[in-house]
């Protein structure tokens, strides 16, 4: 079963809210920007574009892949992990850092990614933003800013796309297994 | 010494090296293993075994001319107790044992001690070879009388060749006078020292030193020369390249006495087969490519090969179990040789079995001055059941030898073996 | 995620397929990328032990391997054995029977006999990392060698490469060779003909002098170190004549600079045999290059390799 949530202009909407909400909060601070490959670097693109738009600002932006940090390697079956590069063309100590993923669920992404991030240096801030809380944490981590908060089972998948990595038009669906809820 | 029932082989047909068709006769053996009938329809006694032979042939007992049966000395890879339980599971019924144990036979009255050990011990007629040098250390000529009046089938230091020709030369010229034959391990040790493998291709996919075809090649050319020279007669052990043959050939072709004999491994493996750095499939002389396999194979049809002798070198699994290079040569062979030759030449028609027959029953026997063996009446039982149609998985556990080590470990052989006869005794396998 | 059946051990560069190949050099790249951080240690194997077992004594390549686990936050042990330590009557699986009593998860070993490695593979959980066995292979040099070459040249396919020196007793001229054969690198060797082996596989071709490697206009020449022992085994008749038919000197360098070739050596090399001092100074060198890669590429190998004895699955 497949359920569309949000269709194209509502993620346009939901972007334009996530843009406001986090200038909103410290207006003047050094703030960079960091993308979890894949879709979190096209959600902190697209913010920095609005930003630039309406105030015109730029804002970096910078990549990280987070492979190397995640807490499950020794549990991965048969994953072989394409590893990307991580790029940071900016210094982050000292810096507000905003951190982007298209969706949070158990949280354990976000604690790799912060425990990447520092290796980089150390930012006076790091602030999470996501489109979708699915809720489901396994660990204490929030996000400061998202637009959008699902009730989830585990059973369920939520899909973000969006038309630069996908091939489709942008959309946010929620995607439940039948054979798996039967099971 | 207790009086044997006699028996009956019935519904088997009889091979022989004369003919290629199979003679459906029944076989009966008296108390004393002298064969008293063949034939059809003869009055058999009611108290006599029967063994069913139905589907089965009977073949002539084979004899096997280079056997490492380790007794005295290396008791811990085989003895000859295991040895001959192992000739006997391969329709083996008698063999020529190599010199080099420990000490090396190099004197009659060693050769006494192993004799009277092989009467003790032995299930099969075995003859003691003893060594053309003192201790095999290729220096001194050892003393050949004492060893010719106990009867050595041959002088030979085994796997080693004697490195000087000149005293190569002496010896053959001296053995000559004791009517002994000689038999070389040809090899040219400057060429092979190290040598784990043929030098080729895999030797060099593998990354491990190698041994040259012309090693061997030049050792059979040296010892031909001497052979002619002092006109003696000369048997080149364990011939395994084409250049090799085409010498030991044109050597026959002048009239020299030379004989020479291939491996049923080196008849069936080439040294691509060698994979995993299996130290089972690590022989001296090497395993060689396809094409020396193939000229062998040519060879071992036309006569140019005289003989076939498996090289039995059993080994601990324990001693094969270390790296390539330094790894010991040699597999156990006796238990697989007529299974080998069955499951890939007569099986598929290369050739026949009396082909086999002549090159490893009767000519070795030749070879060394015996009477081949017969299944006909008045002969005595010296024959093995084997049945074409069963199949043999070659294992560790099924083997007899005390040094099961065989690069055929895990495949399955068509063919099977149910049993030899020799003499008085019927030993069935399995 | 790439399709890729999950291999326990890297035993030689022959069983390797291309997306094998593929998936170790691209991964590569972001790790090499590490080292310009401050922090250049990652926590992917954390927790994890590597043993790194030298029977044969190399200071470069233990250590790069020391190096590259560290990185990946993996705790090593080094191990390193003379010959003269090993004891008599211990069979090489007494051996590996203690080694698996260590529960290591990755093995990374050099040993002077051929096989070495596939034998302590075949009975061991850990996820064995063949670092040189013998005269047969260096995989994890060759991919190193491929790593160096696809910076330079990123249209790799093509180029010529020619490996000069002693390639009979050389497991990194076996190995690179099939390696760069198998991206499409067009391989040949050039030394004596009593050290490049007459039986070889036919897409190695010979050059008989410098000036038909010249010819042949190589985009890189890779030395091979000399043995300086194997004048004793009457390979050549001197290191003085050596030198001057196959050593790289500055004549041979200043044609190798007009032609914009690159230099390679997986070291350590032998100043005035197989190369002078001058050549060692050379603007196109990749030495310290292939020494940077190694680190990047072993990191990219243990976090590939999956060992029997990790976690459930």
């Amino acid at each position: 079963m497949v359920k569309e949530i949000f269709g194209p202009q509502e993620i346009e909407d939901g972007i334009e809210e996530l843009a406001q909400s986090i200038i909103a909060n410290f207006p003047d601070e050094d703030v960079v920007f960091v993308g979890l490959r894949t879709r979190g670097v096209t959600l902190a693109k697209r913010v920095a574009a609005t930003l630039q738009k309406n105030r015109h600002t730029d804002y970096p932006v910078g990549t990280l892949d987070i492979s190397l940090y995640r807490d499950d390697f020794g549990h991965r079956g048969r994953e072989f992990p394409s590893l990307e590069t991580s790029e940071l063309p900016f210094e982050i100590d000292g810096k507000r850092v905003v951190l982007f993923d298209e969706v949070i669920y158990t949280g354990r992404t976000i604690r790799a990614a912060l425990e990447g991030l520092i290796d980089y240096g150390r930012p006076a801030r790091i602030e999470l933003a996501v489109l979708v809380d699915r809720g489901l944490r396994e660990i204490p981590i929030q996000p400061d800013y998202f637009v959008l908060r699902l009730d989830t089972t585990a059973l369920e998948y939520v899909k973000v796309r969006f038309r630069e990595d996908d091939d489709q038009e942008d959309s946010v669906v929620l995607e439940s297994s039948k054979s798996e809820l039967e099971a | 010494m207790s009086v044997e029932k006699s028996r009956l082989f019935r519904g088997g047909r009889i091979a022989s090296a004369v003919a290629t068709e199979f003679v459906p006769e029944d076989v009966l053996v008296d108390g004393s293993g002298m064969i008293i009938a063949r034939g059809k329809g003869f009055e058999v006694p009611t108290e006599a075994e029967v063994i069913d032979c139905t589907g089965c042939i009977l073949v002539p007992g084979m004899f096997d001319v280079h056997v490492h049966a380790r007794e005295p000395g290396q008791e811990h890879k085989e003895t000859l107790a295991t040895c001959s339980r192992a000739a006997l599971a391969g329709g083996v019924t008698g063999c020529v044992l190599m010199p080099d144990t420990s000490p090396p036979v190099d004197t009659g009255n060693l050769v006494k001690s192993v004799m009277d050990l092989v009467s003790e011990q032995s299930l099969i007629p075995m003859y003691q070879a003893g060594c053309l040098t003192k201790g095999r250390e290729g220096k001194e000529m050892a003393g050949y009388s004492g060893m010719a009046a106990r009867r050595v089938p041959m002088l030979t230091d085994a796997d080693h060749t004697v490195p000087c020709p000149y005293l190569m030369r002496r010896c053959m010229e001296y053995a000559k006078d004791f009517g002994v034959l000689v038999t070389s391990h040809c090899d040219t040790p400057p060429l092979s020292k190290g040598g784990a493998i043929h030098e080729g291709l895999t030797s060099y996919r593998l990354g491990l030193p190698g041994i040259p075809a012309m090693s061997q090649e030049i050792g059979i050319d040296r010892d031909i020369r001497i052979a002619q020279h002092t006109a003696g007669q000369l048997h080149i052990s364990q011939i395994s390249t084409a250049h090799g043959l085409k010498s030991v050939q044109i050597a026959k072709e002048e009239g020299a006495a030379i004989t020479c004999e291939v491996s049923p491994h080196h008849l069936v493996l080439t040294d691509a087969s060698i994979h995993d750095y299996n130290t089972h499939f690590k022989f001296d002389p090497p395993l060689r490519p396809a094409a020396d396999v193939e000229a062998l194979v040519q060879g071992f049809i036309d006569g140019s090969i005289d003989v076939l002798a498996c090289d039995h070198a059993p080994h601990t699994e324990f001693e094969k179990s270390s790296e390539f290079i330094s790894a010991p040569f040699g597999a156990a062979g006796l238990e697989t040789a007529v299974l080998l030759i069955f499951d890939q030449f007569i099986r598929r028609g290369v050739f026949g079995w009396n082909l086999l027959i002549e090159r490893y029953s009767n000519a070795p026997r030749k070879l060394i001055g015996q009477q081949p063996t017969a299944i006909r009446e008045g002969e005595k039982a010296e024959f093995f059941v084997f049945d074409e149609e069963g199949q043999t998985r070659i294992s560790s556990d099924c083997m007899h030898t005390k040094g099961p080590v065989s690069p055929f470990l895990g495949e399955t052989l068509s063919g099977q073996i149910r049993g030899t006869t020799l003499g008085s005794r019927w030993y069935p396998v399995g | 995620m790439s399709e890729l059946k999950p291999r326990k051990d890297l035993l030689d560069i022959e069983s390797l397929d291309l997306s094998e190949i593929e998936y170790v050099l691209s991964n590569a790249v972001p790790f090499k990328q590490l080292f310009q951080r401050s922090v250049k240690k990652v926590p992917t194997l954390r927790g994890k032990t590597v043993l790194n077992l030298f029977y044969e004594p190399s200071t470069r390549t233990s250590s790069s391997f020391e190096v590259a686990a560290h990185r990946l936050s993996a705790d090593v042990t080094n191990f390193t054995v003379s010959s003269s330590s090993v004891v008599k009557g211990e069979s090489l699986l007494d051996t590996i029977e203690t080694l698996q009593a260590m529960r290591s998860d990755y093995i990374v070993i050099r040993h002077k006999a051929a096989g070495v490695p596939g034998i302590v593979a075949q009975h061991t959980k850990a996820s064995v990392v063949n670092a040189g066995d013998g005269f047969h292979a260096h995989p994890t040099q060759a991919l190193l060698d491929a790593m160096t070459v696809r910076e330079v040249f990123p249209e790799h396919q093509g180029r010529r490469v020619v490996i000069v020196g002693d390639i009979l007793h050389s497991r990194v001229a076996r190995s690179t060779s099939t390696l760069f054969h198998k991206l499409g690198i067009e391989v040949a060797y050039f030394g004596p003909g009593t050290l490049v082996p007459a039986e070889r596989h036919d897409f190695l071709r010979r050059l008989m002098s410098w000036e038909e490697v010249f010819d042949w206009k190589p985009d890189v020449i890779y030395l091979l170190r000399v043995q300086l022992e194997r004048q004793e085994g009457a390979f050549f008749p001197s290191i003085a004549e050596y030198h001057k038919m196959y050593g790289l000197n500055s004549l041979r360098l200043d044609r190798l600079r007009q032609m914009g070739s690159w230099l390679m050596h997986p070291g350590p090399v032998n100043r005035g045999v197989e190369i002078t001092d001058e050549a060692m100074r050379y603007e196109r060198s990749l030495i310290s290059t292939q020494v940077e890669n190694g680190i990047a590429v072993r990191m990219a190998v243990l976090h590939w390799l999956k060992p029997e004895n990790g976690v459930d699955s």
